[in-house]
């Protein structure tokens, strides 16, 4: 079954997607293709869930809720928005990168396609922005996110066809880089906002 | 005759390499990684139900954590070196060990230096310092045990049969010569009673001098110390040379070089001069070249043995320590920047950092060193390769565990002890932010479990292995090879 990479394709990609995998072991998608008809609405998808959520029931981190100014959550949105696409296309090719070094496929929409089929249940389970509170988000992306690195460890041997010996290497490698992207944007955000860039939050 | 047949013995004797004293340290690790997770998961069990205390002073938060730490540490961490250092030292020497009693004297003496220590801990004696919380008797102990590690340690180097001396050496070698340093003089102190004494520095000195020691010991005990292992033991497991020993050499004196700087970012906007905690960040930024640099010579070492992960569960141990091993030390030099700092200091954040190093890196490669050292010492295969694949996924699991319920801690912390109401206040108390801490706590109370049930499926494994069996004894090769010392 051809998988065409429309966001209709995603029940597909949700449910099946060892199918996926061999699908594109077997065609080359085209990058344009998966990026412009499939990821970039994926990516959407967690900053609108957040701003909806954190308008409707504020930051709760335990404490009472924190509410931000419209102006605020729709800074934090779009810069989480940007956040993710630089993650999403970095991490594909820093995937391409890697391949010469695994003997793996250097083909762009391939390196794409499997890091937005690793990242849609992320995506999709960033339902959870849609009720801010911040331990319910963790409990729940926490077991998302272990879906993901199996996905990855399954998807990254057949989809770039180096064998699933090379494939654990590789997917190890990528997943230090995945770790170094998420905490960096960690320490960018915290840096940003110790000067001033952030929310004032109460002030 | 009888005369003639104990010579020969004494010569046979002689070509073996001594890895009895290998295998009793690394029995002695396996026992205290078990004895001091099991303390940490009981200290992360105390934070979500205090009362688990019971009233005993002995089972109190303070003292309980301390022995957590040291047991780990000192316990599990520095056995599991000795062990490895012991037996890659040989190897590389071609050489049987250096005065083999003087060795076994340093298992008696570091044991019941742990033992007793860890008892101290407990009734309450401290120096209050971190990581060095040991009273003066210990800190002599300790110092006399070292030496004794270095003489066997660099007396066997001394009588190698090989011209240069292997990379790994160096780093064990940096690792006995600069924490004897850090020890001997981040524990100078005058004695008041057998359970009490005070530091030599005072005020902001005595935190400088603390933290140098403290870092370091994170840098040469816990990241020198183990690159070591990586250096000897990843390359056999991969059955394939370092991908550049050049790299590793250059690698190896940048570490040491801008390392030994970089103990004053844990005083960012303490009572010590600007400069020193600008010279501390800068020093910490700089030190992720070296770092980086020993990860992908370890990476692209290993890129060349995938045929091996089918059959070697070890590797598996080995391959992600590496990718812990990035992520511990990007995200430390990230939390020295100060202006990420004064948002992290004081959150879980930065126990999540301590413990994605300390399970991902040190407890990982340690493991998967074990498990390629133990049918080697026992001449058998491992027990079960199934249980050894079940440990890697709990190892894996509960570090993510640790490390995801620590950052969404961390990060509450820092957001909530940050905000200010209208007049410019502090807006949640102390005691609103510590019950916001309760999920979180419990989480990271489950990961701990999870990893120590990793623990003791190794410990199972390893000792069914070892189970009716002695310490094999293997030569030196008897030819000379090449790079033979004249």
């Amino acid at each position: 079954m051809p998988v065409q990479f429309s966001i209709s394709s995603l029940l597909t990609v949700l449910f099946r997607p060892k199918a996926v995998f061999e699908t594109l072991a077997a065609a080359e998608p085209s990058a344009p293709k998966v990026f412009f008809g499939f990821a970039l609405w994926l990516g959407l998808l967690p900053p609108v869930f957040a701003y909806f959520g954190t308008m409707q029931f504020g930051w709760r981190l335990g404490v009472e809720p924190v509410f931000l100014p419209r102006a605020t959550v729709l800074a934090i949105c779009a810069a989480y928005f940007v956040a993710l696409l630089f993650g999403f296309l970095s991490s594909a090719v820093v995937a391409r990168w890697m391949a010469v070094t695994y003997d793996a496929s250097q083909s762009l929409g391939r390196c794409l396609a499997l890091m937005a089929i690793v990242g849609a249940p992320l995506a999709v389970g960033s339902i959870v922005h849609l009720y801010p509170h911040a331990f319910f988000n963790v409990l729940v992306l926490v077991p998302v996110l272990i879906w993901c690195m199996y996905l990855l460890y399954r998807g990254l041997p057949v989809v770039l066809g180096t064998g699933p010996n090379r494939g654990v290497l590789m997917a190890s490698a990528l997943i230090a880089y995945l770790f170094v992207a998420f905490v960096s944007l960690l320490g960018i955000t915290v840096a940003l906002w110790g000067s001033g860039m952030g929310p004032l939050i109460g002030a | 005759m009888g005369q003639r047949h104990g010579a020969a013995d004494r010569r046979v004797k002689a070509m073996h390499y001594e890895d009895r004293i290998v295998t009793a340290f690394m029995y002695c690790a396996v026992f205290w990684a078990l004895a001091g997770m099991a303390a940490g998961v009981y200290v992360a069990a105390e934070l979500v139900w205090p009362t688990i205390d019971f009233g005993l002073p002995e089972l109190s938060f303070g003292r309980l954590r301390t022995a957590h730490t040291t047991l780990v540490l000192f316990g599990f961490g520095v056995s599991g070196l000795i062990a490895t250092a012991f037996y890659s030292v040989q190897r590389t020497s071609h050489v049987r060990l250096f005065a083999p009693g003087f060795a076994w004297i340093l298992f008696w003496a570091w044991q019941l230096a742990i033992v007793l220590g860890a008892a101290s801990i407990l009734a309450g004696w401290t120096s209050a310092k971190e990581y060095a919380e040991l009273e003066w008797p210990f800190d002599i102990a300790i110092t006399v045990a070292w030496v004794i590690f270095a003489v066997v340690f660099f007396g066997t180097i001394a009588k190698r049969r090989v011209e240069s001396i292997y990379i790994s050496n160096w780093f064990y070698g940096a690792l006995i010569i600069v924490v004897a340093m850090l020890h001997i003089v981040n524990s100078l102190a005058l004695p008041a009673t057998l359970g009490k004494s005070y530091s030599l520095f005072a005020g902001a000195q005595d935190a400088v001098v603390q933290w140098w020691y403290g870092h370091n010991a994170v840098g040469f005990l816990l990241t020198g110390g183990f690159l070591g292992m990586l250096y000897y033991f990843l390359p056999k497991h991969a059955e394939q040379p370092i991908w550049s020993y050049r790299l590793s050499i250059v690698a190896f004196w940048a570490f040491v070089y801008t390392y030994i700087w970089a103990g004053p970012h844990h005083l960012h906007y303490h009572a010590v001069p600007e400069w020193v905690q600008s010279l501390g960040m800068v020093m910490s930024l700089i030190l992720l070249a070296p770092s980086w640099a020993t990860m992908v010579n370890g990476i692209m070492t290993v890129s060349g043995a995938a045929k091996k992960l089918k059959t070697d569960p070890a590797l598996k141990f080995i391959v992600l320590s590496l990718a812990f091993y990035g992520l511990a030390t990007f995200e430390g030099p990230m939390l020295a920047i100060k202006s990420v700092n004064v948002f992290s200091h004081f959150t879980e954040w930065t126990i999540g950092h301590v413990h994605s190093g300390a399970l991902g890196w040190n407890a990982l490669i340690t493991f998967g060193t074990f498990y390629f050292l133990v049918p080697r010492l026992a001449g058998a295969p491992l027990y079960s390769a199934r249980l050894a694949n079940i440990h890697f996924w709990l190892a894996l699991a509960g570090t993510m565990l640790y490390v995801l319920a620590m950052w969404g801690a961390g990060v509450s912390q820092g957001v909530l002890w940050l905000s200010l109401d209208e007049l410019g206040e502090v807006r949640f108390s102390f005691n609103d932010v510590m019950a916001a801490m309760k999920p979180y706590y419990l989480l990271r109370f489950l990961a701990g479990l999870v990893f120590l049930a990793g623990a003791v499926l190794m410990a199972y494994n390893l000792a069914r292995t070892f189970a009716g069996r002695q310490t094999v004894k293997s030569a030196p090769p008897a030819v000379a090879t090449a790079g033979a010392r004249a």
